[in-house]
């Protein structure tokens, strides 16, 4: 077992090269490991993950091991969209939700084959995904301390993985993931938006790994990156994250704080034709009946960012709240992620204004700002679809 | 070949089963009834424990089956019998009558703490009828919000019960709110000093279920006996007429009743139930199946994966340890009871000689081993013609396998503890017996279905009743897939012969409008 520290946090078997790297010295717990918040700018960060090679250490990710005859059968029942459409050799992003439809997280899947998952996550679900498989003909393994993952993100993310000898992966079009060699699992794979891989092997082999990446990567301007630029390329991205947009129901203490994967826009990802899955009945419910929120990306007038601001309808009215709020460097925008209540931010859409507080030297003032609703992912780039991917 | 369909089908032909398909019969439904062993009934039926000579197999007094659902039921003329008095026999061989509300010693005198029975007794009568009035019903879920009927009316409902309850006045409302959650050893030594009729108080406050006097919620446990004035009733007949009364009805109301055919598989088609599949590969339509099976077995014979896993969870820990053995014993000549004139033989005699004795005798239970001395619940039912009768005993507190198994030895131990504590009482016993019968609960399990081998197919506990009967969530009968339903014990309002929850889970299908 790893020695604690004074932080009281584990440290993953990359933290030496993280410690080694961080001149902030900002450090976070995540799942119980320490994982750095920045290591030497956010801004410095953010820029290499958009026009760089960036390295994110992934390994305190929760990961579980389903496999069996039922593994398919018990994945399916577990989360809301079909895995049966996810080909093997495929990941696929996916919700699980409580029985009243409420999200518990979200994930990703690894499909290897009918009967071998991987389920990654933020939250522990080790407790609920064994009750998930009683009754089946599986067999569970929670491999989150012995499987170890880098996420490898950037536009140069490609060339410097052929740099390092893993040009092989040059097939993988996105959301695929092979055994690119001996003990070594890539996925096309990220929380970015932009061209990026995840790399996963055993712990004990990680660090080594690292240093290789590293070697290979001083070309391509690889930098290591801490949580709040990837959160600003997550947001970007339109991507949620679990306690910021939505509340993860088996976490919540208070009543109603849940989340449905249709309040939060996720309604292609919920496969009503496939057969029970867990909340089936009261999403069905949810579906005829309409939802009670809408989470929404939002384009919010300005530039000052609105984290944690009030939203109203006709100046007047409160409707709801920005849960994640950034001005977005590459796009240029003032973007968010916004809950309203029904039926603002779906069948009512204009005369949406946002509330923001912003401080000029110590003067407060209340700004009204409008916002217009987004459909599309903030940011989008071809080279993140391209395969072959291209040199930089 | 016709096709084999039906309206509904009925996994289970005992009385809960046999309850649900006369109420749905009789609202022109095509039923039938399917039940694996040869015999409907239930643990309501009788067994033949001798050539000619009838036994209650494991239920053997009515306590709880009430005059108005009898009469739905078409049995009421059953019940037109006198209630039973209640014997507890005491070592010093002054035993206690209790009959209603008035206890006496056996020999006519006054019992010095009668006065304190009755006035706790009425009590908990009073207390009882009006819970009671919840058990015609399913439980409450006012989860429609106040735009919903349904809800509205389980509301009204509600309110009914919170003015019965403010008319009981500030007193005994307080009073009622003080004890109901609270354990009947201290309720019932409050009011009187310890002895067989502390002790028989405290052992129907315990039966059939995995708790001793002291156990919290054993206070509420009592007043669900009392729930129809706590008279114990042998019906006529005995209680295997019972049975057979209800499946006449059953079928004079049309159900198609089936002995023999052990479900296989509930199948299921777009989350809504399709039929049934019978071992051996019969496969009978229906557009709905009401389970009097274990709940869990339930889901587990319609596939795990047609439900969510919170339901599923809970109903794995599901509390359902069966604690009641039954023993009947074929006598040579009706036993004498030392102390008791013969015309009281015909009651419930009970071996509870104080609350300390059936705490004692609870704890063995506890770590899966048998009393040394347990309480008994014996009823000597009238002689056959020649003078051969049958003594029918539950047993309380017998693990549902003891460490070490149900070996002959531990078997026959169990029946020579029985009948040496009976022999206490009714001298030369031993030498009368002509055939024993013991049923441990792992037998009734087997037998029965009945998961863990509990009477109440899951125990009645605070935790385990009313809208959280069997589960939370799972109040309304309704297992989630559409037409798929819970009719046995383990559903509202409960154990013990009653019928109720079979008749509310089959009018709370009719409420859906599935069928």
């Amino acid at each position: 077992m790893a020695a604690t520290v004074p932080l009281g946090l584990v440290p993953t078997p990359l933290y030496s090269r993280l410690d080694a790297l961080s001149r902030a010295k900002a450090w976070t717990g995540w799942a119980g490991y320490i994982s750095p918040v920045v290591l030497d700018t956010a801004e410095f960060e953010y820029f290499a993950i958009r026009n760089q090679a960036t390295l994110f250490d992934v390994s305190p990710m929760h990961k579980y091991r389903i496999t069996g005859p039922d593994a398919e059968a018990v994945v399916n029942r577990l989360v809301t969209r079909d895995v049966r459409r996810i080909g093997d050799g495929r990941v696929g992003y996916a919700m699980w939700c409580d029985e009243a439809g409420m999200l518990i997280d979200d994930g990703t899947i690894f499909r290897f084959s009918a009967q071998d998952f991987r389920l990654c996550c933020q939250e522990p679900m080790s407790g609920w995904l064994r009750d998930a498989c009683w009754g089946f003909d599986v067999a569970l393994e929670d491999e989150s301390d012995t499987t170890a993952g880098i996420a490898l993100q950037g536009p140069t993310s490609f060339s410097l993985l052929a740099e390092a000898g893993l040009g092989a992966a040059a097939m993988l079009k996105p959301f695929d993931m092979a055994v690119i060699e001996p003990g070594l699992l890539i996925s096309r794979t990220g929380f970015t938006g932009d061209l990026g891989y995840e790399l996963w092997c055993d712990r004990d082999r990680v660090a080594a790994l690292w240093d290789r990446l590293w070697a290979a990567g001083a070309q391509w301007g690889v930098r290591a990156v801490g949580a709040e630029a990837l959160n600003l390329c997550r947001i970007e991205a339109g991507f949620i994250a679990a306690g910021v947009d939505f509340q993860p129901v088996h976490g919540a203490l208070r009543l109603h704080r849940g989340r449905s994967p249709l309040e939060l826009g996720f309604g292609k990802l919920v496969h009503f034709d496939k057969g029970h899955f867990n909340g089936r009945r009261a999403l069905l419910r949810q579906h005829e009946t309409g939802c009670a929120h809408h989470l929404r990306r939002i384009d919010i007038a300005g530039f000052k960012p609105a984290q944690g601001a009030l939203i109203y309808h006709r100046k007047k009215k409160e409707v709801g709240h920005v849960t994640s709020g950034v001005w977005s460097p590459t796009t240029k925008r003032n973007i968010a992620l916004a809950e309203f209540r029904a039926p603002f931010g779906k069948d009512i859409t204009d005369d949406l204004w946002v509330e923001i507080y912003v401080s000029q030297e110590g003067q407060w003032d209340r700004r009204i700002v409008p916002l217009a609703i987004v459909d599309a992912p903030f940011f989008r780039h071809a080279r993140a679809r391209a395969t072959p991917p291209g040199p930089f | 070949m016709p096709r084999d369909a039906f309206d509904v089908v009925l996994l289970g032909g005992g009385h809960n089963g046999l309850s649900a398909a006369i109420t749905l019969a009789r609202k022109g439904r095509s039923v039938c009834v399917l039940e694996r062993g040869d015999r409907t009934g239930g643990m309501a039926r009788s067994t033949q424990i001798a050539l000619g000579v009838e036994a209650p197999e494991v239920a053997h007094l009515l306590y709880n089956l009430g005059p108005r659902v009898a009469r739905e039921l078409g049995v009421a003329d059953l019940l037109e019998t006198p209630p039973l008095p209640t014997v507890s026999l005491a070592p010093d061989g002054r035993h206690v009558v209790i009959e209603g509300d008035a206890a006496r010693f056996a020999d006519g005198t006054a019992h010095p703490d009668a006065r304190a029975f009755t006035e706790l007794s009425a009590r908990l009568r009073r207390f009882a009828g009006i819970l009671a009035r919840l058990s015609l019903k399913p439980p409450p879920e006012l989860d429609g919000g106040l735009t919903d009927m349904a809800t509205l009316g389980e509301l009204a409902g509600l309110a009914r019960l919170g003015i019965d309850l403010k008319r009981l006045g500030r007193r005994e409302l307080r009073e009622f709110l003080r004890i109901v959650l609270g354990n009947a050893a201290d309720l019932v030594l409050d009011e009187m000093p310890d002895g067989p009729l502390a002790g028989a108080l405290c052992a129907d406050a315990v039966r059939g279920n995995h708790v001793g006097p002291r156990s919290p919620g054993t206070v509420f446990n009592l007043m669900y006996r009392l729930g129809n004035g706590g008279a114990p009733r042998l019906p006529r007949g005995g209680m295997g007429a019972l049975g057979e009364a209800l499946e006449r009805a059953a079928r004079a109301a049309g159900a198609d009743i089936r002995t023999g055919c052990e479900v296989a598989r509930i199948m299921v088609a777009d989350d809504r139930v399709t039929g049934v599949e019978l071992r051996g590969g019969a496969v009978i339509a229906a557009r709905a199946v009401l389970s009097s099976a274990g709940p869990l077995q339930t889901m587990v014979m319609a596939g795990v994966g047609h439900f969510d896993i919170e339901p599923l969870r809970r109903l794995r820990n599901l509390r359902c340890k069966g604690t009641v053995a039954k023993v009947n014993l074929l006598l040579r000549g009706a036993p004498a009871v030392t102390g008791l004139p013969d015309d009281m033989a015909p009651a419930r005699l009970l071996v509870a000689p104080s609350v300390q004795a059936v705490e004692r005798a609870f704890n063995p239970v506890k770590y899966d081993e048998l009393p040394v001395a347990p309480v008994l619940e014996a009823v000597l039912h009238p002689p056959a013609g020649d003078g051969r009768c049958v003594l029918s005993v539950n047993v309380q507190h017998i693990p549902h396998t003891p460490a070490g198994g149900w070996d002959d030895a531990a078997r026959d131990g169990l029946t020579g503890r029985t009948v040496a504590q009976l022999a206490a009482h009714m001298p030369g016993l031993a030498a009368l017996v002509e055939t024993a019968q013991l049923l441990t609960p792992a037998d009734i399990e087997d037998r029965f279905g009945a998961p863990g081998g509990h009477w109440h197919h899951g125990e009645m506990g605070i935790d385990q009743i009313l809208t959280l009967r069997p589960a939370n969530g799972l109040a309304g009968y309704r297992l989630g897939v559409r037409g798929l339903y819970l009719c046995g014990a383990a559903t509202h309002p409960g154990g013990d012969v009653t019928g109720l929850p079979g008749r509310n889970a089959a009018r709370q299908l009719l409420g859906d409008g599935i069928i």
